[in-house]
Parts: structure tokens; C-alpha cells; sequence
């Protein structure tokens, strides 16, 4: 039987791109253009690609690198800035084509003043944050006719950062409680935060091999709903490796021991605690004194 | 009338508390956007309190809920009756603990014909629970309900804990009686010795042995209003209580099964891994059939579960998943409460949801660490769920954790 009311289903993709800038693709030349070229257009294709489903479908897109986070669709310019579309092209693309270049260039511009900056690490989960921030937003201001499925695509090249451990685990916590699905494609290596967020959320990890097929990739994988991948063949999902790291050392054990104030891992038993501080009481068995063996005999 | 008597008046000599003119209406006439930011100060007001971030909690907690399932609990005070509601909103309650609390252990007892009866022993299955909590649904309340039984049973249950868990114990009382058999001051002597601490929600009015208990263990008293005040209460229990007295604390073995197969520190992946055998949870029960590759093996002794966190039969093992400690990571590392301040001319948008602010909101929040602006909205959800401020995790400073 079908409810009579039935509301509007409204799909919000959230990509979140990290425009790190690894010094091979930045170089490396791919038919003519290069290759973070090549990355971006795939994005914006994609975004497109995803509005053009339905007419109620919504899209952000926020992009990071180890400087800084930046909203690049919706815009956050004050000022509305004026876009040709080719004549027959819907005007949402050309504004999400035009607002997304035109962030990206700013967001990537503003990372040319220190070549150090390359060292530290890509701050996705700052991103993804905001990214979290702007959905629970559209949640609230959505009319009651129209049901909300929003989910995370992470497009990403950078490895794990293990100093935004807790920034990551918040927001995978937090996607879980709001039923936001996060799916992640890695190019280049591999993160096991990540695999960790997409098997705690449901959602789908893949590992590029040939970033020239990203478009095809993201169409293919990515495009369609989390409602209907049941349907279509996807790749298999990887074995997600949920062993901790202890603190001391960032190596990841099998068994470990966990201190009852804080919960911080080590891996081994130590005397006291290096994060909350707590001396640890050592637990030694009872000596229980031998009884004599005559008395025993007597009673 | 002497002038001293103005500053301490009878309430029927003083004037009226106009409490409507609290109530303002907005420009359009419309008086929700009134009452939810009044709901919305209350909020901050209260998670400011709880943000100071220097209190010791209590991580690993064993809790007992006892349900007064006496004659009383039949009154439809609250719809459709005590007892069923009382039951709904446990589940949620249950669902929540878990949630929130992932290594710790839950026990239900009910109270009713002068006795208790143990529903569940302590374990750390959600499922366990909730189902048995749904099969006390068609169970018939009546008799006297005994303070003093439950609380010794519970108290034999918990004794044998560990010394590091917080142990803890929750009332629903409904009646205004209880029938024990000894002198319930030597329960309440026990139960402080054995660092017990009892929170007691009475369902129909204060009761003052309730009361008594309560402030002697450590534990909360609230009596509730009417169904909302009820749910609120009982998932106030939800969160991590602050430590009564001295817990000990300790070093706890635990085993973080599901390695994958490539690794580069040594440990070996025998086939034995990821054969299909029989799950040591199910094997009680006649339905137990043979799992695939897909469990999760004690590291220390080999056997498989289906779920994690389980305790090993065979080892003793405590076995979780990283992702269950780090959810209580938060409460360690709590976020300062945002600055309110009038509008900047410079922040035009919300950093966090990318919102225009418009004239009518007067206040924005500001973080003390990266100093980006939010609105009121993205500052409750970052309090509240998220626990992580985007700004802070956008600076390249700030976002790196701080570890030794």
C-alpha cells in the first residue's frame, strides 16, 4: 500500500576534493593538459552529472589542501559574479563550472607563498566537516514535502594523517547518527581512516589504478544512490583493517592494554598513564598463606 | 507593613509574575522563531556548564536498571499506561547507552510482588536487551514493589565487577511504598562501601527514603512532570557520569581483532583465519549455523564471534574495535564554548554551513582558537553532535592533535 503523502526525494552530494598538490601530478602532462586539470573537470562533470538526475537534486562542493578549507559551490562571494553558458547548456552548470574554477584558483593561489607547506598534511576532515555542517543545514531548511538522502564523496590522493585521528572519527560518528552515507576515491595510495569511515557509514571505498579513467570511474561507482547500488554490480568492498594504533608509538597491536580513565591505547603495560597522567595500581595475586598440613589432617 | 518585609513577600502579597511578557512576537506575528531561540539559549546554557572538560568520567560503566513492575504502575497517568511507557522509552534508552558508551555493560531487573526478578544479566548486547525489554510488554504488574531486594540484587551483580568500571544503578519507582524485609540503612551502608552510585527517578511524587538513597550514593533524584520530562530524564543517564569517590584506575587488556591480510610488523595470516567455523555467540543456541570468513577471531585464543565488543569465552579476552574507544574520545577532549557577538561587518556568511547572515539574527558565535564566525544553529549541532570545530580543523595549526 502507498501512503498518499509521498514526499520528495531530494539526493545532496557533498564532494569533498583535496586539491593537495603532489608535485607528480602537477607535472605530468596527459594529452595535451595536465593532470590536475584533467581531476577537476572530472569533478565538475561529475556534479553535473548528479544534478542532471533530477531536478530537486542538490550539490556542494568543498575543497581543501594543507593550507586551508574552502566552500567552492555554493559560492560564499558576496558578489555574483556573471558566467556564459554556451547556448542550449542549463545555467546551473555553466554557475557550477565557472563558481568551481574560479575557488579552485583562488583556494590554490593562496598556497604559492611557502613551499613548506607541502609537508604537513591534507586537511580533509576540516573539510569534511563543513561539508557535515552544510547538509544538517539544508536538512532544517527543506520543506516537510521533500526527504533529504544526503551523502559524502571524498576524492582524495593524500595518505592518512594520523594527528586528525579524532577530526575524523567525530565526523564519521557524526555522518553515522545523521544517516549520511560517505563514500571515498582514493587515487594513488591507500587510507585506512577512510576505508574505516565508509564501513562505518555504508558507504563505498575504491582505489583508483589509473587516474585517467576517473570520470568513468565516478559515474559508474559513485553516481548512483545508495538505494539503488544494491542493484548494480559494484566493486567488492576491501577488508577494513580495525585494529587501533597505540599512542606511544603509532603502531598498530592486536592486543593492548587501555587505560580505564582515558581509554588511551599503549602497547605495553606501563606504570603510568602518558596522557591522563593516572598511576596504574599494579594488581598482584594474593599470597595466601600455605596451610599446615597437620592441622588439615586433624580436622 | 514593615519595609523589611518587601524583600521576602508571601506569594499572594507580592504582584503577579508576568511571565507572558517573556513571550515576545516577532514582526510576522509568529511566535516559533521566539521559542526556539529561548530553547535554543537553554541549550547552550546548559552544554556550556558541562564543557569545563576537568571532571574524571566514567568510561566503562555496569549499570543496572530496575523497573517497578508493582500494582501501581497500571495507572494511565502517563498513556497508555506507566509500565508501557516506561518500557518505550527504555528501549531508546538502551539504543542510546550503547551508542554512546560501547565497552560498558547493561543489567535489567523488575520489582514487583514484594520480590525481584533478574529480566537480563549484564552484558554488552544491545540486542539481548531490547528484545527482552520488548517480551516484558505482556507481563502483569502487581503486588508491592521492595527497595531493599532490588537493590541487594543488583548490588550482588555488581560486587564482583572490576574496580576500574563506574558502577551504577537506575530506579524507575513508581509507587509511594516499598515492602522490604531487613533495615534498608544497612543497603544504602553497603552499597557506599562498594562505590555504588543510585539514581532513582520516581514516577509519581518525592518520596524521601528515594531521596535519601540518592544523595548518600552520589546518584541523581528527579521526579518527572509528564512524558517529555520523563524521556529527557532517563537519557540524561545516557552520558558518562562524573567519577563518585576513588575508582581505581588500571591497565585493561584488551584485543582489537580484524587485521588484514598484508602486514608489514610480522604477524602471520594463517588460512586458519579465515576458514568458515562456528561463532562462539551462537553456539548456546539450537539455530547456530556456520559462519563464513566473515567474523573476527580472539587474537590471544582463536575463537570467532559475528560482533564486536564481546567478552571471549574461552580467553577472557575483551574484544572491541577501535572505533568503539574513540567514541568516547570526545568527552576527553572537549571543545570550549563559542563567544556570542553582535555582527561583524566582515563575516558575511557562516564558516561552518556557508549561510548568509541576515539583519535579524543579532548574534554570532565565534571560536577562541581560530577565531571564524558561526551562526547559532551550526554552533548547537558542532556542540552537541559533531564535538569538532571546522574551524579549528581547517587551520593548519590547530587541526594537527596535540599527543606527547
Amino acid at each position: 500500500m502507498e501512503d498518499k503523502e509521498e514526499r520528495i526525494e531530494t539526493s545532496l552530494v557533498a564532494i569533498v576534493i583535496d586539491a593537495t598538490p603532489a608535485k607528480k601530478f602537477a607535472s605530468q602532462p596527459l594529452d595535451g593538459s595536465s593532470m590536475m586539470n584533467r581531476i577537476f573537470d572530472s569533478m565538475i562533470a561529475f556534479g553535473n552529472a548528479h544534478l542532471m538526475q533530477a531536478s530537486h537534486n542538490k550539490l556542494a562542493i568543498v575543497a581543501c589542501n594543507s593550507k586551508s578549507t574552502k566552500f567552492l559551490y555554493p559560492s560564499m562571494d558576496g558578489t555574483s559574479r556573471s558566467y556564459h553558458n554556451r547556448p542550449g547548456q542549463y545555467d546551473m552548470f555553466a554557475k557550477v563550472d565557472s563558481d568551481v574554477r574560479h575557488g579552485l584558483g583562488e583556494l590554490i593561489l593562496n598556497d604559492l607563498t611557502n613551499n613548506d607547506s607541502t609537508k604537513s598534511d591534507s586537511l580533509l576532515g576540516g573539510a569534511m566537516a563543513r561539508a557535515l555542517c552544510y547538509i544538517h543545514r539544508v536538512q532544517r531548511e527543506l520543506s516537510l514535502s521533500h526527504q533529504l538522502k544526503p551523502r559524502i564523496l571524498v576524492v582524495s590522493g593524500s595518505c592518512d594523517s594520523a594527528l586528525q585521528y579524532m577530526t575524523f572519527m567525530n565526523v564519521f560518528f557524526t555522518a553515522q547518527k545523521e544517516n549520511v552515507v560517505i563514500d571515498c576515491c582514493m587515487m594513488d595510495t591507500d587510507s585506512g581512516l577512510l576505508q574505516q569511515g565508509c564501513d562505518i557509514t555504508g558507504g563505498q571505498y575504491l582505489h583508483i589504478p589509473s587516474i585517467a579513467g576517473l570520470l568513468e570511474y565516478l559515474l559508474w561507482v559513485f553516481l548512483p544512490s545508495p538505494s539503488c547500488r544494491s542493484k548494480i554490480v559494484l566493486p567488492p568492498p576491501a577488508k577494513v583493517d580495525y585494529r587501533a594504533a597505540c599512542f606511544c608509538h603509532h603502531k598498530l597491536v592486536d592486543i593492548g592494554w587501555v587505560c580505564s580513565v582515558c581509554l588511551s591505547i599503549f602497547c605495553k603495560f606501563s606504570i603510568m598513564c602518558t596522557t591522563c597522567n593516572t598511576e596504574f595500581k599494579l594488581n598482584r595475586p594474593a599470597i595466601v598463606p600455605a596451610k599446615s598440613k597437620k592441622r588439615a589432617r586433624i580436622e | 507593613m514593615a519595609d523589611e518585609d518587601e524583600t521576602k513577600e508571601y506569594r499572594w502579597e507580592s504582584g503577579y509574575e508576568k511571565t507572558w511578557e517573556a513571550i515576545k512576537e516577532d514582526d510576522d506575528g509568529l511566535l516559533e522563531s521566539n521559542v526556539a531561540e529561548l530553547v535554543a539559549r537553554a541549550k547552550r546554557k546548559r552544554a556550556a556548564l558541562k564543557a569545563s572538560g576537568a571532571i574524571q568520567l566514567g568510561m566503562m560503566r555496569h549499570l543496572f536498571v530496575i523497573v517497578d513492575s508493582s500494582e501501581c504502575m497500571f495507572l494511565q497517568d502517563l498513556k497508555p499506561t506507566r509500565f508501557l511507557c516506561v518500557l518505550k522509552l527504555l528501549e531508546v534508552f538502551v539504543h542510546e547507552f550503547f551508542d554512546l558508551n560501547p565497552i560498558s555493560q547493561l543489567g535489567i531487573l523488575t520489582t514487583k510482588l514484594k520480590r525481584s526478578d533478574k529480566i537480563t544479566v549484564l552484558a554488552g548486547n544491545q540486542k539481548k536487551h531490547i528484545e527482552a525489554l520488548q517480551h516484558l510488554k505482556d507481563l502483569s504488574c502487581e503486588g508491592e514493589p521492595s527497595l531493599q531486594n532490588s537493590l541487594e540484587r543488583a548490588m550482588n551483580g555488581l560486587k564482583n565487577m572490576p574496580a576500574h568500571s563506574s558502577r551504577e544503578i537506575l530506579v524507575l519507582f513508581g509507587s509511594l511504598t516499598t515492602c522490604d524485609p531487613g533495615d534498608i540503612q544497612k543497603t544504602i551502608k553497603s552499597l557506599k562501601d562498594n562505590n555504588i552510585r543510585v539514581s532513582i527517578i520516581g514516577l509519581a511524587a518525592e518520596v524521601r527514603i528515594c531521596r535519601e538513597i540518592a544523595k548518600k550514593t552520589g546518584g541523581t533524584y528527579n521526579v518527572l512532570i509528564d512524558d517529555h520530562h520523563l524521556k529527557e530524564l532517563i537519557l540524561s543517564q545516557v552520558q558518562p557520569p562524573a567519577v563518585a569517590g576513588s575508582i581505581e584506575a588500571s591497565l585493561v587488556k584488551m584485543g582489537f581483532p580484524g587485521g588484514t591480510p598484508t602486514l608489514n610488523d610480522g604477524t602471520s595470516d594463517s588460512s586458519a583465519d579465515h576458514a568458515p567455523a562456528y561463532c562462539l555467540c551462537h553456539i548456546d543456541s539450537e539455530t547456530s549455523s556456520l559462519m563464513g570468513p566473515n567474523g573476527y577471531n580472539c587474537p590471544q585464543c582463536g575463537s570467532r564471534y559475528c560482533e564486536l565488543p564481546v567478552e571471549c569465552k574461552q580467553c577472557g579476552l575483551t574484544l572491541v574495535s577501535a572505533p568503539h574507544l574513540a567514541r568516547s574520545y570526545h568527552h576527553l577532549f572537549p571543545i570550549k564554548p563559542f563567544v556570542e557577538r553582535a555582527q561583524v561587518p566582515d563575516a558575511t556568511h557562516c564558516f561552518a554551513c556557508a549561510k548568509l547572515f541576515v539583519e535579524a539574527e543579532t548574534n554570532v558565535y565565534e571560536c577562541e582558537n581560530c577565531n571564524q564566525i558561526v551562526c547559532l544553529d551550526c554552533d548547537l549541532f558542532i556542540r552537541e553532535t559533531l564535538h569538532t570545530c571546522p574551524g579549528c580543523a581547517s587551520d593548519p595549526v590547530t587541526a594537527q592533535m596535540k599527543t606527547n
